[in-house]
């Protein structure tokens, strides 16, 4: 490993606030491309993180006050990973069950539709409730021969 | 995201470009809505620059879509990638929406 080698972690805490979205999309582009990621990959970690974040500001609190998300990403054991801390509510989202996929245009209904969407496009998730905080992980499996500095 | 109109006729061309996500969605939702309410019910969304759309984005479609029915007008789709056609596929939207291949071909057919 050499000295310029970009670190294969990084963090950002937010607050519980949809604004500030663009901030971690900005640092998952980044890490991205520090460890030439698939463009699709940070593509759907984009996407997958904005789905949790997006459910944990809108549902996760019952005050008004300011609060921390701290955002982690790694890649370890072949896998960029994601883990998303919040002080919110309990709240397991992969418990949500996501409403049928039926009806017309006038119809159809949405709820859980980000949760699907994450289950499906991510190779691991997985939720605990730690010190009063729910921690959510998921995880995306890169292709054999890993990324930049695996080699 | 960053959104150009077009018009062809009757019908408006919306090309966005960029992510439709929890922080865009809202403004690209209402700029559909807006258009419908003012009488462009016509619409085609030329998706090709998309990254990805999220379930925000979705809703907004939706409702755009549903607006756009209730007016009498039509909302197609037009240019997704593979990747965002997968998003349409998973969230089975494939058959909601009227889905064209290219540009060209929507305003010939619609």
């Amino acid at each position: 490993m050499s000295s310029t080698e970009p670190a294969r972690a990084a963090s950002l805490v937010i607050g519980n606030n949809i604004a500030e979205l663009p901030k971690v999309a900005e640092l998952v582009d980044r890490f991205g491309m520090a460890h030439r990621l698939p463009q699709a990959i940070t593509n759907d970690l984009n996407l997958c993180l904005d789905e949790i974040l997006n459910n944990a500001i809108s549902y996760g609190y019952e005050d008004r006050q300011l609060h921390r998300i701290v955002i982690n990403l790694l890649i370890k054991d072949n896998f960029v990973i994601a883990d998303i801390e919040d002080d919110g509510i309990p709240f397991d989202p992969w418990n949500d069950a996501p409403a049928p996929p039926r009806g017309t245009l006038q119809s159809r209904k949405l709820g859980g539709l980000g949760v699907q969407f994450v289950k499906t496009l991510m190779d691991e998730v997985s939720y605990v409730r730690v010190r009063e905080k729910n921690v959510v992980r998921i995880g995306k499996r890169l292709a054999d021969g890993g990324v930049d500095g695996d080699r | 995201m960053e959104i150009v109109e077009g018009h062809a006729g009757e019908i408006t061309v919306v090309e966005v470009k960029g992510r439709i996500d929890s922080t865009t969605a809202k403004a690209f939702g209402d700029r559909l809505t807006t258009l419908i309410k003012t009488g462009r019910s016509r619409l085609v969304i030329d998706l090709k620059h998309i990254i990805y759309i999220s379930s925000a984005g979705f809703r907004a479609l939706l409702v755009a879509g549903r607006a756009a029915e209730q007016a009498n007008g039509t909302l197609a789709l037009c240019s997704l990638s593979a990747e965002v056609q997968r998003l349409f596929d998973l969230g089975s939207f494939t058959d909601l929406f009227v889905i064209y291949a290219s540009r060209e071909e929507v305003l010939t057919k619609l």
